[in-house]
């Protein structure tokens, strides 16, 4: 969202307007789930979201724009999330989940380190055609859910959200290495589901 | 030189542009040489654009959270 546009929204909202707010919500709440869902886990996200937006409305009048409003956003979601979980916060589970067509291993390369079976051509060669075929996007979605709570949301705020390796290290307080190793895990497993498919034709 | 593995192993670093100087070239040695590296480094582009276009769920709730922000807004407003 443009400054322009952000501006407008703002006052939109702090006059009240429902539409405003619905369109606030429409836009963010993805993201700032995906912020929820990595630190509180799956069970606690939507109602930290709930508190998170109720905190958004209290501090609207305060906020001065030095940030995008996103990412002013999910700074209070981080924020709500930490402090209702401060007691027991998790230690970060780089712990790898098995995902329903595996990964790219070492079974791939021969012990010289060349690719013993390379990759071969798809078929389809945009997202649009990728995602046309149903079972394909089921079968996605099917993958997104193995991975871990927090390897899914690295890779949620990197891919569909957009955001730089370093925001989200700052807003859920892990190291520049381990956002690197948990988002190169979770795209390798989302390739190989779909590399599965363009070979087998099904999920 | 790196072998395909270690370019594997990079290839999300590359994408993310997290490759210092060094190693970002010997990345793209590799790649100028190695056909499968490029075809997968191709596809892995393929598969974080496949990512980014999955439609998101939609907001169920969204009327009653527009709602109970609405609310807490009157009340605030109140002196």
């Amino acid at each position: 969202m443009m400054g322009e546009e952000q501006g407008r929204l703002l006052e939109r909202l702090l006059a009240g307007e429902q539409s405003a707010f619905k369109e606030l919500v429409d836009t963010y709440q993805g993201a700032m789930r995906a912020v929820a869902y990595a630190i509180v886990g799956s069970r606690n996200a939507d109602e930290v979201v709930q508190d998170a937006w109720l905190a958004v409305v209290r501090n609207l009048a305060g906020f001065q724009q030095r940030s995008s409003l996103k990412t002013w956003l999910l700074t209070i979601t981080a924020n709500t999330a930490k402090n209702r979980y401060k007691q027991n916060r998790r230690e970060v589970l780089l712990d790898d989940l098995p995902a329903p067509h595996g990964s790219v291993g070492d079974e791939r390369f021969a012990g010289d380190g060349h690719w013993l079976l390379a990759p071969s051509a798809w078929h389809e060669d945009s997202p649009e055609a990728l995602l046309s075929q149903d079972e394909l996007r089921e079968c996605l979605e099917h993958t997104l859910l193995s991975l871990s709570e927090l390897q899914s949301s690295v890779l949620v705020l990197r891919e569909r959200q957009g955001l730089e390796l370093e925001q989200i290290c700052n807003l859920l307080d892990i190291s520049l290495s381990n956002v690197r190793v948990l988002l190169h895990r979770a795209r390798l497993k989302v390739f190989a589901t779909l590399e599965h498919f363009e070979e087998t034709g099904q999920c | 030189m790196l072998t395909c593995k270690e370019l594997v192993a990079r290839s999300s670093d590359y994408l993310d542009g997290e490759l210092p100087l060094g190693e970002k070239l010997l990345a793209r040695q590799h790649l100028l040489f190695c056909k499968s590296c490029r075809r997968f480094i191709k596809q892995m582009r393929l598969t974080q654009a496949t990512i980014k276009a999955l439609p998101e769920a939609p907001v169920d709730d969204i009327d009653e959270i527009v709602q109970r922000m609405t609310d807490a807004q009157r009340t605030q407003d109140k002196p």
